[in-house]
């Protein structure tokens, strides 16, 4: 399977990397491996043993990484869903970021930001690993920071909903929503995932998705508004069956 | 576009920074602005009312449970290798 063979190409080397000699890391000047690179804007180490703290077994290490990282397993499933849009993908994707994390966990460095940390290894595995194997073609986003600039002078909300279509979706079914979130470009997308059901600030959403904060804006602002019609066209839908029907 | 009525700030600039409003990513001075705007403007209240509520439908039907088996492996490859760790520190 597509997991265990990616696993095994990389297991060896990183096993090798993080076995303990004296307690201490050895293999410190290998290349980071994907995701590890730190969260936050200092340009501290990432090395953590170095200070004078007793340094952590591998043991420890793995159990502190079952404690903190597992934890967002149920989210980073979500979001895996999100990407691969099928089940079986986001299995696969979730355990082989999972794999790859902890074999990195000796380069997190305690304090930053976990959650995001993770996102960044899903979201590099995802594109390294899954987007080429997915048969739709790849959704490259051609837009430009001016693009919603120049948008930006605009105008009301056009959609001119009624009371009983905004009632239609705010009782929209979940099935709705993603399958509106599912039809927009993989970009799009994600930038809306990353920060409508994760809360992430522009900055982080910038890192995780490798790009620069006004390619994020430019994304959620194309992405929502796309999904704004996606989801009033929906409503609408709903809204005169619901009329149709006469009573409820 | 504006909706004719007069504002410190016009609708389209009100409009275009929504989005940042609404992602607590605008500074303190735009976001009282902002809300100033929303309290006297219908039509810019309307829009961020729909956005407010399209992100609120994005957050609230994307949470789903990772599948017990997936976790199982998650769990099984952890503990796999940290034995494996203990294998080489013992050795």
């Amino acid at each position: 399977m597509l997991v265990t063979a990616s696993l095994r190409a990389w297991l060896p080397w990183d096993t090798a990397a993080t076995q303990a000699v004296g307690g201490r890391e050895v293999g410190a000047r290998r290349p980071p491996p994907v995701g590890s690179a730190p969260m936050t804007d200092s340009g501290e180490q990432t090395t953590t043993t170095d200070s004078g703290v007793v340094p952590e077994t591998g043991e420890q290490r793995a159990e502190r990484f079952e404690r903190d990282a597992l934890p967002f397993l149920d989210q980073l499933y979500s979001a895996g869903m999100r990407m691969t849009r099928n089940p079986a993908d986001a299995e696969d994707l979730v355990q082989e970021t999972y794999a790859k994390a902890f074999n990195a966990f000796h380069q997190f460095r305690p304090g930053t930001n976990l959650k995001a940390w993770l996102y960044r290894i899903l979201t590099n595995t995802y594109i390294n690993s899954y987007r080429k194997k997915q048969r739709q073609p790849a959704q490259q986003m051609t837009e430009e920071i001016e693009d919603w600039q120049l948008a930006a002078a605009e105008a009301h909300t056009s959609s001119g909903l009624k009371s009983a279509e905004v009632e239609a979706l705010e009782h929209l079914p979940d099935s709705d929503v993603k399958a509106a979130l599912a039809s927009l470009s993989e970009d799009f997308r994600l930038a809306v995932y990353l920060a409508d059901v994760e809360g992430f600030p522009y900055k982080d959403i910038a890192e995780i998705m490798g790009t620069p904060i006004g390619t994020v804006m430019s994304r959620l602002h194309r992405g929502r508004r796309q999904l704004r019609e996606l989801l009033s066209d929906y409503a609408r839908d709903r809204g005169m069956a619901a009329s149709g029907a006469g009573e409820r | 576009m504006s909706c004719g009525n007069p504002h410190t700030r016009d609708c389209s600039e009100i409009l275009a920074n929504l989005y940042l409003f609404l992602d607590n990513e605008a500074d303190a001075a735009s976001c009282a602005e902002i809300r100033q705007h929303l309290v006297e403007c219908a039509p810019c209240l309307a829009t961020y009312d729909l956005d407010r509520l399209v992100k609120d439908l994005v957050a609230r039907s994307c949470c789903e449970l990772a599948p017990t088996p997936l976790r199982q492996r998650v769990v099984t490859y952890i503990r796999g290798v940290q034995i494996t760790f203990t294998h080489v520190e013992q050795g």
